[in-house]
Formats: C-alpha cells, sequence, structure tokens
C-alpha cells in the first residue's frame, strides 16, 4: 500500500511573546490511502497544529513552517502556491473541526453552504449543485434533507450539524478527511452516531481518515494505526491494537491507565504527575522527563529519536535501553 | 485551537499590574498619559508662576501674542491676560469634567448594576427610566437645566452628569447580565454570598475594565460640554475656565482669532489626551491582545 | 446509615419567552417530579445527555435554581421552606464544584481570599485560624503554600480544579455537589482529580451528587447512579448492577454508545445497539414515553402512557418492557 500522505521531519513554530517556540518539533507520520490515522494528547500537544499544517491553514503570522515535507499523493504542499492550497482544500482533503456551529455560516442555508462547496471545485450549474447537496445531506443520515437543506445552522442541533459538515467535507470526494476533535462538543449518543458515519463514509467513500482525538476510546473503535503526540512530538506510531494493549512509551501507557473505564470499577486510577510543560520551556532533553518515573540522566540532556526496540517504534531512551 | 498553549509563567502578577504592563507597550497611550501630566502640570504650578487674577484688566484690549514679553499670548477684547486666564481657567475645567464624570459613573453604574442584576420589572422599570433620559436632546436639556438653577460649576457639572448617564447605565446592565451567568457568581452564592456582595464585590471589579475606559471618555466629553455651554453664554462667569474665555470672546473672533484659538486648542489637546488614555486602558484590559 | 439529602417529586420550570405581547408565558419543564436519596458516606451520579435535566436537579435541591415543586429533605429540613437567610446560613453544609475551572473562580481575587471566603461569609473563626484553615485545605488538596497569593488565572486547570475543591470543603460540608468536575479537563489531569476525589470521600466522610455525562467516571466515583432523559430519571441502581445489567434501552444505548478500548475497529467491532436522532425538546414533550420515539422495544403503550419507575430490590427502572 503506498503512502497517501506523507509528513516528514515537519517543524512548526510560532512567535510569541516568549520568543519563537517549536509547536512541531520532527513530526513524521503517513496514512495510506482507505485507513484511519487516530492522532491522540492532550491539548497542546501539536495534535491540531499537524492537521491545519496539512491544510495549509496555519495562521502566518504568529505560525510558520520551518522545515519538513508534507506530501498528499506526492504533491509537496509546504512550497505550494496559495492558489493551489485553496483547489486542494475541499477538493482532495477536507477537515471538519469540533464546533459545527462556528465552522458554518450563520447568515446562510446549509444547503447553498454545501452547494457553493461544490461550486467552487466542480462546474456545476447552482440547480444541480443544490440537488447534489440534497442528496448529500440524505446519504449523511439527516431526515427530510429537502427540508433542512433550507435551514439555518441554528435550527439545526449539534449532531446535525456535524452531519452537515461531513457531508460538506466529503461533497468533492476528497481522498483525504481530517477530522479534529470532531465530536468534543455532542452528546455520547450523538457522538456514536458520528463515529458509525464515518466509518460508512470510509467504506463507501474510501476516503483515509485523520481523526484528531484525546480520547483513546474513540481510537479503539476508529483507528487502524496510532500516532501517539506530546509536547509537539510524536512519541509512539503503531496500530492501534499495538498501541493500545503493549503502550511502551510512559506517557502512552500512563493515558491509557488513567482512562475511568466503563468495563471495570473499583481500583484507583493511574495519574500522569503534574502537567504538560509550556512549549517556551522545552530543554534539551525529553520534553516527558519531569513527569516520568523512568527518567534518568540521558532523559533530562538528550531527546529520544523514534525509534523501533522490541515491540513498535517509541521515542523512548528507557525502552530503547531495555529498562522497561 | 490555532495556537500553542503557552501557560503562564508562576509569578505573581495582579491583573492591576498586567494591565499596566500591557498599557505601557502602547506608544500612543503612554503619549496620552505623558500629555496629559503635562497638561495638569502646567495648569497646576503655572498659576503660582502667574499669581495675578486672570479677572484684571491689565493692558490695552486685543494686544496680539508675541508683541509684548509680559503677554505672549496677547490680551482679549477687555485687556485680560490670556496666559492668566489659559492656566486659571486649566483646573475648573478639567474639575467640571471630572465631576460630571464622577456624577454620570455613580447614576449609571448604580441604576445599570441594579438593572443587569436583577432583571425583571426591575430592568424593565430601569431602562424605561434610562430611554426617558435618553431621548430628551442632551445639550438643550442641559441648558434648561443650568438656567433652571443659576449658572455655578457646580450646576454645570451637575448637568452634565445628568444627561449623559444613560449610556453607562446601558454599557453596565449589558455587562452586568454577562458577568450574572458565569459561575464564579454562582459559586459566590453556593457559599451563601448576599446579593449587595455579588453586585459590589464580584461583579463590578469584573466589569470593571469597559466601565474605566467609559469614564475616561466621559471626562473629554464632559470638557467639551462645558466648552459648549460656555459659548452659549450658560458657564458660571464667577469662574474663569477656557469655555468661558471661549464663550466671552466669540463675537470678536473676526477681530482678534487669539483669545479664542488658545483655550480652544488646550481643550482639544486636553480632549485628545483624555480619549487616548481611554483608548490605551481598552486595549490595556482587552484579554485577546495578551499574548501579543 | 443515614440519608444526607432525601429528594422527593422536585420539579423545576423555566419560563419561555411569550410568543405575542399578551399570551399566557410558556413554560418548559426542566425537571419532572424527579425523586431520590443519597445516603451518608456514599456517592450518586447523575447520568444524562445534554438537556435531561441532572445539573437543574442538582442546581434546584440545593436551591441555586427555584423548584416549582416538591420537598428536598437535608438535615431534617426542607431546604425549599427555609427563608433565604437561613439558607444563606445552611450552605455552610453544602460545597459545589464546577465543570469549568476557568470561569468558577472569581478572576479578580486571589485564591487565598476564594478559599477563605466561605469563612468569612459565615463567619467563622478568627483571622489567623481562617488562614489556618486555608493552609490546611491547600496541602489537602495538593496545592503549595507558596500560591496562597497568585491569582486563578496563573494556575493550569487541574489546579483551579483543585481550588475549587478546597474552597468547597473550607466549612466542613457534609454534602458535595460536583457538576461535571473533571469533564473540561485533559485525560491525565482527570485521574489526578478523580483520585483526589475519592481520597477526600474517604477521608472526610463525604457524600457526593455527581452529575457528569462520562459513564466511565460515574463508574469509577459513584457508588448509585440514577439515569436521566428528558427531566425524568429513567433508572436507578447500585453502580454494578446499572453497569452489568441495564434493564432500561436508553440505559442500554448509552452503555454501547461510550468509547471503551475494548471495541476495536481492528476486531470488525460495530455497535450492538444504535439510537436514531436526537432527543425530543423538553418545550413540547411527548405524551408518553420520553424515549418512544428513539427506543427500537418501542410499542403503542409506549407513546400512549407514560411509565413511572417501578421499584424491585434496590433499583428502580421507568419502562414497560424493561430487560
Amino acid at each position: 500500500m503506498s503512502a497517501l500522505l506523507e509528513i516528514e521531519d515537519l517543524n512548526v513554530t510560532f512567535n510569541t511573546r516568549y520568543g519563537a517556540v517549536t509547536a512541531l518539533d520532527s513530526v513524521s507520520l503517513h496514512v495510506n490511502a482507505g485507513e484511519t490515522l487516530g492522532v491522540v494528547g492532550e491539548s497542546g500537544c501539536g495534535k491540531s497544529i499537524t492537521a491545519l499544517s496539512v491544510m495549509g491553514l496555519i495562521p502566518s503570522p504568529p505560525g510558520r513552517i520551518a522545515g519538513g515535507s508534507i506530501r498528499l499523493n506526492g504533491e509537496e504542499l509546504t512550497t505550494a502556491s496559495p492558489a493551489r492550497m485553496r483547489a486542494i482544500r475541499g477538493a482532495e482533503a477536507a477537515m471538519i473541526f469540533q464546533e459545527p456551529m462556528t465552522s458554518l455560516n450563520p447568515v446562510f442555508t446549509v444547503g447553498a453552504q454545501i452547494a457553493e462547496a461544490i461550486m467552487l471545485h466542480q462546474k456545476v450549474g447552482a440547480d444541480q449543485a443544490m440537488r447534489a447537496a440534497v442528496a448529500l445531506l440524505d446519504r449523511v443520515g439527516i431526515p427530510s434533507p429537502d427540508a433542512r437543506a433550507r435551514d439555518y445552522p441554528h435550527q439545526l442541533s449539534g449532531g446535525m450539524r456535524q452531519r452537515v459538515m461531513i457531508a460538506m467535507a466529503v461533497s468533492c470526494r476528497p481522498k483525504m478527511l481530517i477530522a479534529d476533535e470532531p465530536t468534543t462538543a455532542l452528546d455520547v449518543t450523538v457522538q456514536a452516531q458520528i463515529f458509525d458515519l464515518l466509518n460508512e463514509i470510509q467504506r463507501d467513500f474510501g476516503a483515509a481518515i485523520v481523526l484528531i482525538t484525546h480520547d483513546m476510546g474513540a481510537i479503539a473503535e476508529m483507528a487502524d494505526r496510532v500516532a501517539v503526540m506530546y509536547a509537539g512530538r510524536v512519541i509512539e506510531g503503531a496500530t492501534a491494537d499495538d498501541v493500545l494493549d503493549h503502550p511502551q512509551h510512559p506517557y502512552a501507557r500512563g493515558l491509557i491507565d488513567c482512562i475511568p473505564n466503563i468495563a471495570k470499577g473499583d481500583a484507583a486510577l493511574r495519574e500522569i504527575p503534574g502537567v504538560v510543560p509550556p512549549l517556551h520551556l522545552l530543554g534539551a532533553g525529553c520534553a516527558f522527563a519531569a513527569r516520568c518515573a523512568h527518567a534518568n540522566n540521558r532523559c533530562h540532556t538528550e531527546k529520544p529519536k523514534l525509534a523501533a526496540h522490541g515491540h513498535h517504534p517509541a521515542a523512548c531512551h528507557a525502552v530503547q535501553e531495555g529498562r522497561i | 485551537m490555532t495556537e500553542p498553549t503557552v501557560p503562564e509563567p508562576y509569578v505573581a502578577e495582579s491583573p492591576g499590574r498586567e494591565a499596566w504592563r500591557m498599557y505601557s507597550r502602547n506608544r500612543t497611550a503612554l503619549f496620552g498619559l505623558g500629555l496629559l501630566f503635562v497638561i495638569l502640570a502646567i495648569t497646576f504650578y503655572g498659576s503660582f508662576f502667574y499669581a495675578g487674577d486672570a479677572y484684571d484688566i491689565v493692558w490695552a484690549p486685543h494686544e496680539p501674542p508675541m508683541v509684548t514679553p509680559e503677554f505672549p499670548l496677547g490680551t482679549d477684547y477687555l485687556g485680560r491676560d490670556i496666559v492668566t486666564g489659559m492656566l486659571k481657567g486649566g483646573g475648573p475645567t478639567m474639575a467640571v469634567g471630572a465631576a460630571a464624570a464622577l456624577i454620570t459613573m455613580v447614576i449609571g453604574v448604580s441604576l445599570g448594576a441594579l438593572a443587569g442584576f436583577y432583571g425583571g420589572w426591575i430592568d424593565t422599570a430601569l431602562m424605561r427610566f434610562t430611554e426617558f433620559f435618553q431621548v430628551l436632546p442632551a445639550l438643550l436639556f442641559a441648558m434648561v437645566l443650568v438656567t433652571l438653577f443659576s449658572p455655578s460649576l457646580w450646576t454645570i457639572a451637575f448637568a452634565i452628569g445628568v444627561v449623559s448617564w444613560p449610556q453607562t447605565a446601558r454599557l453596565t446592565r449589558a455587562e452586568f447580565m454577562k458577568i450574572k451567568e458565569l459561575e464564579y457568581v454562582t459559586a459566590a452564592r453556593a457559599i451563601g454570598a448576599k446579593n449587595t456582595r455579588i453586585i459590589w464585590k464580584v461583579i463590578l471589579p469584573n466589569a470593571a475594565p469597559p466601565l474605566i475606559v467609559s469614564a475616561a471618555l466621559t471626562i473629554g466629553v464632559a470638557i467639551l460640554f462645558e466648552a459648549g455651554l460656555s459659548f452659549l453664554g450658560l458657564g458660571d462667569p464667577n469662574v474663569m475656565s477656557w469655555g468661558l474665555m471661549i464663550g466671552a470672546n466669540r463675537d470678536q473672533l473676526l477681530d482678534a482669532w487669539w483669545p479664542v484659538t488658545f483655550p480652544g486648542l488646550a481643550i482639544f489637546l486636553t480632549v485628545l489626551a483624555v480619549s487616548l488614555v481611554g483608548d490605551g486602558l481598552n486595549d490595556a484590559f482587552n484579554p485577546k491582545l495578551r499574548e501579543r | 446509615m443515614s440519608t444526607v439529602l432525601d429528594v422527593r417529586d422536585l420539579t423545576v420550570r423555566f419560563d419561555l419567552p411569550r410568543p405575542s405581547m399578551f399570551a399566557a408565558r410558556p413554560q418548559l419543564e426542566a425537571v419532572r417530579a424527579v425523586s431520590f436519596t443519597l445516603e451518608e458516606g456514599r456517592a450518586l451520579g447523575l447520568v444524562g445527555e445534554s438537556g435531561s435535566g441532572k445539573t437543574t436537579t442538582a442546581m434546584a435541591a440545593i436551591r441555586l435554581t427555584e423548584a416549582a415543586g416538591g420537598q428536598v429533605l437535608f438535615d431534617g429540613d426542607d431546604l425549599l421552606k427555609l427563608s433565604a437567610e437561613q439558607m444563606r446560613l445552611r450552605r455552610r453544609d453544602v460545597g459545589l464544584i464546577f465543570q469549568d475551572p476557568y470561569s468558577s473562580l472569581n478572576p479578580r481575587a486571589r485564591v487565598v481570599d476564594i478559599v477563605r471566603e466561605p469563612l468569612d461569609l459565615m463567619d467563622i473563626g478568627t483571622m489567623d485560624e481562617r488562614m489556618g484553615r486555608v493552609r490546611e485545605l491547600f496541602t489537602l488538596v495538593g496545592l503549595r503554600e507558596d500560591q496562597l497569593s497568585l491569582f486563578p488565572h496563573q494556575f493550569s486547570g487541574g489546579q483551579r480544579q483543585r481550588i475549587s475543591i478546597a474552597r468547597a470543603l473550607t466549612t466542613n460540608p457534609k454534602l458535595l455537589v460536583c457538576d461535571e468536575p473533571v469533564s473540561a479537563l485533559d485525560v491525565a489531569i482527570q485521574a489526578q482529580i478523580l483520585n483526589l476525589l475519592a481520597r477526600l470521600k474517604q477521608e472526610l466522610g463525604l457524600s457526593y451528587l455527581f452529575i457528569s455525562h462520562d459513564l466511565g467516571v460515574v463508574r469509577h466515583v459513584c457508588d448509585d447512579v440514577a439515569v436521566m432523559y428528558l427531566g425524568q430519571i429513567v433508572e436507578q441502581a447500585p453502580v454494578a448492577t446499572l453497569f452489568d445489567a441495564p434493564r432500561h434501552p436508553y440505559t442500554q444505548a448509552l452503555l454501547a454508545a461510550a468509547p471503551s478500548l475494548k471495541r476495536r475497529k481492528s476486531q470488525g467491532y460495530t455497535r450492538a445497539m444504535q439510537i436514531k436522532g436526537d432527543p425530543p425538546s423538553p418545550i413540547n414533550p411527548p405524551k408518553g414515553c420520553a424515549f418512544a420515539a428513539r427506543c427500537p422495544k418501542s410499542r403503542q403503550i409506549c407513546t400512549e402512557q407514560r411509565p413511572t419507575l417501578q421499584k424491585s430490590d434496590n433499583s428502580r427502572v421507568a419502562c414497560f418492557f424493561p430487560a
């Protein structure tokens, strides 16, 4: 299987009042056609920045891609012209955001917004685009799509709005869908509906999905492969089963152990002490060292590389040295 | 989620100190503050150097500026020294502005706070009352008040305050309605705080930034208002003010430009300084500009 | 074991805007005759989706939202019948923790004042004693004394939630109402706060009324769970019973929808029970069972009559065809 999306050694910096901080540090990822890659981590770990980099949507200034490459279908995106990026967005790669209310325009009907997205990339008339929009609303499971197409975003529930966002995202049959915490704002039964819909869409359209989430449970249900991020770096990457059943990096282990599970009860949750360090205070060593029970001198002075040792790749000296 | 989260370093920085740090980064705002200090210093210390009475006739009328060294800005239509008038008139002008702004804030914040906090019929009643004042033509209404109570510095300040509080009331009400829904207000109630405490100790400090900005801008508006009233001959004739100088000399404007122009310039610079300070405060209190 | 909180037929209505100037003001029934009891030293979870009325129920029970009817027996008194001043003084016995650690602390107050304020308001102890209590609380919830004079924005989300917990505990309450206390936090921080809450419950013998939409969190913290749907309790049971043998179809759907590490895409997992659509609007609640329109087991009687809570053993369920 050839990789649809390849990110290699991507560096992104942001100018803040503490000077330039590294938001992404040598991030390498790949997504194969038709599979789901889960990107998981706590807030501020760089998962959203990674998604925005792919879409060419890093706010600049203050953000800047400082190095590395992003290739979609072999085409380099870091050097693509703004016009070319506009053509790619929507047609070849589309994004679904966390809060559908703020990503939809409140003064146009949802049908008109989907039709607009279609006309932007395809040479079709307004009538035909509107018919396609209604068909898409039907496809994403919105009841009476004819009537709903004439609704404004605020007239729909949160789940319905997210379905509209998905309809808009798949309107031009992109090969690549990036979903940035698509269900965080939704209730759990509605979240289940959206997950099932995304899986269905993937089967029918053959799209690759990058699912950005903080929820390991969502990873289990949705992802084929997983990249765990921490403080702007990918610290572990493998198949979902490998990461969930045999996490290597102490942070990945902690993330899995600290989830209160509906299947088990009482035992005290394992904690990860402390908080994610602010990006401007990252030192030379492993960013997790200060919170890690296995950290030694080397961990505080030298950044571990993402390298396979034993089971699957993890960026951890302790794992690579066989200490855990 | 477009920017990485960069938590603050753990140093005790009070909101006031933080606002000053933000303010001091804004050059135009610092210029405004500097200008205001210069104006205050000149009017305050200047009146010691020019000990004379601004009402004394000291020279021939309509002496142009830069002709006689004792009267660098010339004299007015009665032969009164303009420099003395400017220095003596600055204090009362600014006092009227500050007093009027204070009255505006006291009435506006009290009524707005009650309306916004309690809502319901209290809100409806207070807002109808506010609208009644808002639809009155401000200058005319102020003129009526000043004429009724005979012009003095205090009646003028009072009149300006009475006509300009509705805006402050509306602003305060909007802030209160927004803040009272926040969880820390519920939290205060949950630990047994009374309504008066919640209004004055919890909500008001958090509503303060836009109110402070509005107070600064109100001072500027009030100074202009006082000048307007004086220009129309409704100033306090016994206290020298910049507005009074303009009002007294306006008939001779075509013969002598200077008795009107210099006080006008002083008013312009003062209002400019106060407005720049107000804008600077607005930016300093705006959390969206913090991380830049 | 004694009962801390006994809520009977609690009902909350909200006014809606008038459709026209002279029309009667329509009302929305957010909580409809909810009854439950909370025993000393136990944690009762109120679970449900947005609009289920779980937060409103808890807020009405401690009189932070006005109730339209019912009784709330707390320590022998009906809280709903107390005068405003009596209620204000009783607040020392009830602590409250909020969802959003960013908006629940007054940004203009130093955290030492935030934690001490309940003692000031209730006029308990001398200033020295109050400061001693604040230091004690800071240690108890895992904060450092050198952080006392900082402002809330200088803390991380997890630390703010610790401050919130300290404030709720200041007056030694018997009951702690926790409104989604960890749902705004990252998972690693969630675990810290959940462990802290579990430890405090044990050490101080607290009772929790714990509101959450996250079933994993509820399973971890609570002893009993009440599932709410459209302003009513549809099922209540001890935590193990409810999770292992849910009887109401809505509870079953909630459990099926909750993400779990055990359900793998790689093993071809498909959801066993999927419910369609969104919850109905509380403005126009259906005549029969509120869940009927989404329920896979719905029959004619479900749309015509409203099922009532039926008690069996130590659990209750409101369904004509419970599992």
